[in-house]
């Protein structure tokens, strides 16, 4: 018998707006479920309805039975009874989901004593055991840490802990892995695995990402636009798909890589040599401050025309080095030469508004809502490097008319409809807006675009289409990009070489085909086996192909 | 620019203004503000019109009519539609002068307050460094000051030669309200800006090559300006109330004019409301909903402006 089936679940809100449109699903004991589909499917919808979470604006129908009980027809108290103590949640953003006040042990604790009556001293116990089975190290030590002390995977092992404190029969995982690096993803998902053998519970699995679910799923259902697309073993699914969506969805999911035919490099453009830098560890103010080093004797060069990949862990220093790229930031020692000049270093001030080369590095963020100001239009946005490289160039500013034009041939150039320059950054999907932020960048004429995480927030096809574009923005304009990743495999679609950083230092580089067939470090080993899905059909040019139906 | 070039296109382009007035009015709390808020601009406008039409002078005494043969004032009638005070003024018309007055003193205090404190939180939160550390403790010095103790003083100063005050007090009161309120708009702007330069839009500007007023004025102002504008009109009426205290403890607008403070100190002092109560319930009113009006407003203004809502729609 199934644990958890659904039937006829259709939710709606207000009367004719329907989210999710009579889905049926089930999930048997002790197997993995992944539910993957873009945002906005309905497939974290339809498990927060399992769990009686939804707004209460939202009319549910349909039955819902879990363990012989028939949920759809339980109370708040009832459905109470349930979570928690038989249905464990995980959810996608760890930051917001523990309390940052109270300790991690305390917040454990609360979750079992939502359901049971338990002793001091066994509740420790068990709590210190929790932490321990999650892979928290030094338990007893943290056991009183805020969730500030955590980086994001810990506190996602925390939330792990809470979720199989009772242990539950099924548990919600939605998205638990998105927000986090590749490597740690890696990590976060072998320990669900592990857990659920240990326990014997259900997964279901939540996912954007076909390619994530390949690891860890025994069935696998797609969702789009509130329907169910297709659902089936994991194995047949990804194999033979009988959807044409669940093809692109499985397409997308691995990078094309686009570098095949790498542009011949010969002039250098810039130079770091030899780049060290540290920043004083904020303590408590009668503590000495002893500085942590972010960066230690960087060199390397970057060409005219090449896609240079930095990947390395978040903390490995790779967003400071891009700072001091742009001249956000300065090095401590070392020097940084733009088109054999000077650029930065110690002694040397930052570029300021005045600087002739100021247009020539331009910066490509990770987060496209706060790198577009909200309060000005795309048209507007755009405008202002425009009429900056006007004066640049030609000593004044342009009519309006040419600006027009100007800001219409940018749009096109990132593949943006002309009618977007009326339009608020927040009426812009991300992609559009990463497009937005690349058109601003290009209006400057730079010769450098530093790209720090700038696919990342993305989703996976959306990601592919941000790659393609700046693939084929070197190809037309000859531009140097260095492309700051966690992600290897994106790294690896776009890139002519790669550097791996790690603690601020660059332990490794060469093409991509270097890295990832001989790898030298263990390290980059490791963020090449983050890689998920590493065991889909593939052809000799690294690209997926599934069978055709 | 290129405001021109976004006018050329057959976009849908509703006018900004229009959308935010038509929010604002839909907001249940910002719709009463800004009635009683218009009500009260109204009646201040008046007020000339109807002493004018009652034939009562603000300061003009009707001892005689108004006045019982006890001399105990007189309630409601034709001639005295609120009633009249213990020295047969009409308390309708001072009333209304008194409106003016409070509005007179409390607006340009708390906007003079706010450009301050624009000001200063600009310059500390943007330049951060040693010119932070300057404007924090500056308003830290001028928060730490006791208000009616340091109002005191000063008015008392004022009050110096045979010629009358040095100054006309109701500037020193707006002096006095600025001096006490710019602080708060000071700290509020800077930890706005200072959220604000952590911004990816800020460092992409900063990377072309814009200037530093030119990204606080395209920039950082515009972002700040609709929460400082909620702040206005949260310390309007506090420097409302500021007004009628200094005036009720007979160092703001000086009699025989009328202002919302001394009357109802002349109402305490005479103790005359016992039998009369309609000259002390007048004016209390209406600062009670002058203050009403505004808190309405401002809590309304910031439903529909809040930078968060309108951030990730």
């Amino acid at each position: 018998m199934a644990l958890l089936t659904v039937r006829n679940l259709t939710i709606s809100l207000n009367p004719g707006n329907t989210l999710v449109r009579a889905i049926d699903f089930h999930v048997e004991p002790s197997e993995t479920l992944a539910i993957v589909g873009e945002s906005g499917s309905g497939k974290s919808l339809s498990l927060l309805a399992v769990l009686g979470l939804l707004p209460a604006e939202m009319q549910v129908q349909g039955e819902i039975v879990f363990n012989g009980m028939a949920l759809h027809d339980f109370n708040a108290h009832q459905k109470r009874q349930i979570r928690g103590a038989q249905i464990g949640y995980i959810s996608q953003d760890p930051l917001s989901n523990l309390h940052p006040l109270k300790s991690v042990g305390r917040q454990i604790e609360e979750a079992i004593l939502a359901h049971q009556r338990v002793g001091r001293k066994a509740l420790r116990h068990r709590v210190l055991a929790l932490l321990e089975d999650v892979g928290i190290r030094d338990a007893a030590r943290r056991y009183h840490d805020k969730p500030a002390k955590f980086s994001g995977g810990m506190r996602q092992r925390v939330m792990i802990a809470i979720a199989i404190a009772l242990n539950p029969a099924l548990i919600i995982a939605d998205e638990p892995t998105t927000a986090l690096d590749a490597t740690v993803q890696a990590s976060i998902i072998k320990l669900l695995q592990r857990l659920q053998k240990q326990h014997g519970c259900a997964l279901v699995f939540i996912s954007h990402n076909l390619r994530v679910v390949a690891d860890i799923a025994d069935r696998v259902v797609v969702m789009r636009h509130g329907n169910i697309v297709e659902q089936g073993e994991k194995q047949t699914l990804f194999h033979h798909p009988q959807q044409q969506y669940t093809r692109t969805l499985l397409q997308a999911g691995w990078h094309q890589h686009e570098s095949s035919q790498r542009p011949v490099l010969t002039t250098p453009l810039l130079t770091v040599e030899a780049v060290s830098r540290s920043y004083p560890l904020p303590g408590y103010f009668w503590s000495r401050k002893r500085p942590t080093q972010v960066l230690n004797d960087i060199s390397f060069t970057l060409h005219r025309g090449e896609i240079l990949g930095l990947v390395g862990e978040s903390g490995s220093g790779k967003t400071t080095l891009g700072k001091m790229i742009v001249g956000l930031d300065s090095p401590q020692s070392g020097t940084i030469d733009l088109a054999a000049k000077p650029w930065a270093g110690p002694g040397i001030s930052r570029p300021g508004h005045q600087h002739p080369l100021r247009h020539a590095v331009q910066m490509v963020f990770q987060d496209p809502y706060s790198s577009l100001n909200p309060r000005r239009k795309v048209g507007d946005i755009l405008a202002e490097p425009l009429q900056i490289t006007a004066r640049r160039e030609q000593g004044k500013l342009l009519s309006a008319s040419e600006l027009q034009q100007a800001v219409f041939t940018l749009l096109t150039r990132v593949e943006l409809s002309p009618e977007l320059i009326n339009r608020y950054p927040s009426q812009l999907s991300g992609g559009q807006r990463q497009r937005v932020v690349i058109a601003r960048t290009l209006g400057m004429k730079p010769q450098i675009i530093v790209a720090d995480e700038a696919v990342s927030a993305l989703d996976i096809t959306t990601q592919h289409r941000i790659i393609q574009l700046f693939s084929r923005l070197r190809a037309e304009t000859g531009l140097s990009i260095l492309f700051i990743s966690h992600d290897m495999d994106v790294v690896a679609a776009l890139c002519d070489r790669i550097l791996v950083l790690e603690a601020g230092r660059i332990i490794e580089q060469g093409s991509p085909e270097q890295i990832f067939q001989r790898p030298q470090q263990a390290w980059t080993r490791r963020l090449l086996e983050a890689i998920p899905g590493t065991q889909l059909p593939f052809n000799e040019g690294g690209n997926y192909e599934p069978a055709i139906a | 620019m290129s405001q021109q070039l976004l006018s050329e296109l057959p976009e849908l382009a509703t006018s900004s203004s229009r959308i935010f007035w038509c929010r604002l009015w839909r907001d249940k709390s910002a719709r009463h503000g800004l009635i009683i808020v218009s009500l009260i601009t109204l009646a201040a406008l008046s007020a000339s019109l109807v002493a004018y039409l009652l034939g009562h002078g603000e300061t003009e005494q009707f001892r005689d009519i108004a006045l019982s043969d006890m001399g105990i004032p007189i309630g409601p009638t034709a001639a005295f539609p609120f009633g009249a005070d213990d020295n047969g003024r009409d308390v309708l018309v001072r009333t209304l002068y008194g409106v003016r007055v409070s509005l007179l003193v409390a607006v340009p205090a708390t906007t003079l307050a706010m450009l301050i404190g624009l000001f200063v939180g600009l310059i500390g939160g943007y330049q951060g460094g040693k010119i932070d550390a300057v404007c924090q403790q500056l308003i830290n010095l001028v928060l730490s000051f006791p208000f009616v103790v340091t109002a005191l003083s000063l008015l008392a100063l004022n009050q110096g030669g045979e010629n009358g005050p040095h100054v006309s007090p109701s500037l020193v009161v707006i002096f006095v309200i600025t001096f006490f309120s710019w602080g708060y708009f000071a700290r509020l702007s800077r930890g706005l800006v200072l959220d604000l330069r952590q911004q990816d839009f800020i460092h992409a500007a900063k990377l072309m090559g814009v200037p530093s007023w030119r990204i606080l004025l395209r920039d950082v102002i515009p972002a700040v300006l609709p929460t400082i504008g909620v702040f206005w009109a949260i310390q309007l009426p506090a420097n409302i109330v500021a007004e009628a205290t200094l005036s009720f403890l007979g160092v703001g607008i000086p009699a025989p004019n009328a202002s919302l403070g001394n009357m109802i100190a002349d109402v305490q002092r005479s103790a005359m409301y016992q039998v009369q109560p309609w000259f002390l319930a007048t004016p209390a009113l209406t600062l009670f909903f002058i203050v009403l009006g505004f808190n309405y407003l401002s809590s309304g203004l910031r439903n529909v402006l809040d930078p968060h809502l309108e951030y990730r729609q």
